[in-house]
């Protein structure tokens, strides 16, 4: 039977994020799903260390007394996962970054994008969300999973959203859309396309020459220009292709720009060691 | 030995365009400068995709193109490297100007910025 899970990003019990996850479990059941739920904050889930041990040596992370290992299984085992979280202050919540810091172990796996995922993430004020699909995308390339929609809800005060039927109704239908695109075996995006084809965001980055435009989740390159009165925003088909969470761009970037540094750092070593001694002895921890 | 010298080491993936010798050459003839290519290819394809171990190879003999440039003036060789950038994007890494000398490394690490994304 597939399964479908839901990562909870709000600490909140019943609040918006969970009715909706709910909601959106529901329709996903309704296909014939089996369902899961987990509120990330029951977790513990500890700040990556840094230690790169997952990258340089064993291929395991090193942080063993938390639950990451325990949500990543649950990623592992679903077919399909919806990820929810409110937005605060213009991003996902803290859970969430503190998760795709852990997403290290995971980012130099090659068998990946073969699972669907969506998004819901409930705000209070327009205006306030601008980088809420930066993480989304992030965390769930990260996982290995394909993102197929995005949603943002406009609701306020704890448990509001049931007072809004066709945000509801929305949930209901994401959760039917993932269970189909599981058993369709279909990955299209299907949510409102942003001007970035990877993506789908709408947000560019400007580069400093001023000539250049990046999106600044999957680093694909372009250009702006003003046709009609209307900004037209270009990206290459190459560029496109080149997207940083493409299998082989990523692999690329694991084995060119982050195991040599094995070599740099051990060159390195007695020059460091000289240079951030009068650190270790500054105001010592 | 030239006054600026700078080795920008392209990984697999991260020339936005193949380095083409050829414009290189007129790249060199333009800006007055000396420019020398070398291509070190160890991937082998396996599982669909070109893999290579990396982890425990010394920084110069993994797969990569090195873009060399060298030149006494320093304006001739800033915009040499600014036309590079333009053209390939800039290195990556904190480790792809390896084996460059000082000066050319300050020039070229000033002009990462601008063309290599923030």
């Amino acid at each position: 039977m597939m399964k479908v899970l839901a990562l909870n990003g709000s600490f909140r019990k019943n609040g918006n994020t969970e009715i909706l996850l709910k909601q959106a479990l529901m329709g996903a059941e309704s296909e014939g799903a089996q369902v899961e739920i987990l509120r990330l904050t029951d977790y513990k889930i500890g700040p990556c260390r840094g230690c790169g041990l997952c990258l340089f040596r064993e291929n395991v992370c090193q942080v063993k007394d938390d639950d990451v290992s325990f949500i990543f299984s649950k990623v592992d085992e679903c077919d399909g996962l919806i990820l929810g979280s409110p937005c605060y202050f213009l991003e996902l919540t803290a859970v969430i970054k503190q998760l795709i810091d852990r997403c290290w172990i995971l980012g130099h796996q090659i068998s990946r994008n073969k699972k669907p995922a969506t998004a819901i993430i409930p705000y209070a004020t327009r205006g306030w969300i601008p980088y809420i699909s930066v993480q989304s995308n992030l965390l769930l390339n990260l996982m290995g999973l394909t993102k197929i929609n995005e949603t943002a809800i406009c609701t306020q005060g704890i448990s509001e959203v049931v007072l809004d039927q066709e945000a509801m109704d929305l949930a209901y239908r994401i959760g039917k859309e993932i269970a189909v695109a599981i058993l369709e075996k279909d990955l299209t995006y299907k949510g409102e396309k942003g001007v970035c084809p990877s993506c789908h965001d709408w947000l560019v980055r400007i580069l400093k020459d001023r000539e250049t435009i990046e999106c600044p989740t999957c680093g694909v390159r372009g250009k702006l220009s003003m046709v009609g009165g209307k900004i037209r925003v270009k990206f290459e088909k190459k560029a496109c292709a080149d997207n940083r969470f493409r299998p082989e761009v990523l692999y690329n970037h694991y084995t060119y720009h982050i195991a040599p540094s094995k070599d740099y750092f051990l060159r390195t070593k007695e020059e460091r060691k000289s240079k951030s001694k009068k650190y270790q002895e500054y105001l010592p921890g | 030995m030239a006054q600026y010298f700078v080795k920008l080491r392209y990984y697999p993936g991260d020339a936005l365009q193949e380095i083409n010798e050829g414009d290189l050459k007129s790249l060199a003839q333009k800006f007055g400068v000396q420019i020398s290519y070398e291509k070190t290819e160890n991937r082998q394809m396996k599982e669909g995709l070109l893999m290579e171990n990396t982890l425990d190879k010394r920084i110069e003999d993994i797969s990569q193109e090195v873009i060399t440039v060298s030149g006494d003036r320093e304006g001739k060789f800033s915009n040499c490297i600014r036309a590079l950038y333009k053209k390939y994007r800039c290195p990556r890494t904190v480790y792809s100007l390896l084996g460059s000398n000082e000066a050319g490394e300050k020039v070229a690490k000033g002009l990462m910025d601008t063309y290599g994304g923030w």
